[in-house]
């Protein structure tokens, strides 16, 4: 059994690669050097970059694989925020384990494929301040 | 028991399946080339069952239900690849980058009371596909 996840981003990769991704000019807003950044959860915005998946959905995201693109939508900016200055790491993986029923406490071996990612540092948030913060891609 | 896909939905703002997490809960030391991400207790988290579930507006296999990671431990060491210096103007993102190996512990669950209960506990990381940890800048930051 297979626990599917992510799985389309690698499926999606041809589609988008045959000239489905669009972009948008960044916004720049004036950066004051003094500015402290504000410590609260704000919304931080996309990554420009879109993907238009199989399923009607056009979404803000590179699929995993080297920054320097391995094509025009895999690789490329790890980061699924805009706007941020900070850290980074990702990794996709293959997991094994067991899943289990909890109405019948039947188990089973199970495989998992994830796709995390986290960000953490400075973001121009929704409300175009600077914010500090971490999220994760889950 | 079938397929199970966890995720945590598009924001508003269209960020894919992105939450805040407590800043502690990712760490990383360029210099050694090591980085982890603990967190517990995720339960801004669905089950869709199949990822083109989550990602067709209709849901066609159903509407995707309540779930939790438990518990996610991930670990990123041993550079196997270094890029420094990195700038990509037509993405607009530049930084230096560190690819390595991983290893991930994951216990899911969908919630019971969704008349879906499941739960996954992993036993080990198979394969490592891709990994890397790094620091970077994008956007205005660019």
């Amino acid at each position: 059994m297979q626990i599917s996840r992510r799985i389309f981003l690698r499926a999606s990769a041809g589609a988008a690669g045959a000239g489905l991704v669009l972009g948008s000019a960044p916004w720049t807003p004036r950066l004051a050097a003094a500015e402290a950044p504000l410590v609260c959860a704000v919304a931080p915005q996309p990554i420009p970059h879109t993907n238009a998946t199989p399923f009607g959905t056009i979404i803000h995201v590179f699929g995993p694989g080297p920054v320097e693109g391995i094509d025009p939508n895999t690789g490329h900016d790890p980061s699924l925020i805009t706007d941020f200055s900070g850290i980074i790491a990702q990794a996709d993986l293959n997991l094994s384990g067991t899943g289990t029923d909890l109405s019948t406490g039947e188990s089973a071996p199970y495989e998992f494929h994830a796709d995390i990612r986290f960000m953490k540092g400075l973001f121009v948030a929704a409300d175009g301040q600077i914010h500090q913060g971490a999220f994760a891609f889950l | 028991m079938g397929l199970h896909s966890y995720d945590p939905g598009i924001s508003p703002t269209l960020v894919v399946w992105t939450i805040p997490i407590p800043e502690e809960s990712a760490q990383i030391d360029l210099g050694a080339g090591t980085a982890a991400l603990h967190v517990s207790n995720i339960c801004s988290l669905f089950d869709a069952f199949t990822v083109p579930n989550s990602l067709t507006p209709t849901h066609p296999l159903g509407n995707i239900v309540s779930a939790v990671f438990d518990s996610l431990d991930l670990q990123w060491s041993g550079v196997t690849r270094s890029i420094r210096g990195f700038g990509d103007p037509v993405n607009q993102f530049s930084g230096d980058f560190f690819e390595t190996a991983a290893t991930m512990e994951v216990t899911a669950t969908t919630l019971e009371s969704t008349g879906h209960g499941f739960r996954f506990v992993s036993a080990a990381t198979t394969q490592v596909n891709f990994a890397q940890i790094g620091r970077e800048t994008n956007g205005v930051f660019f």
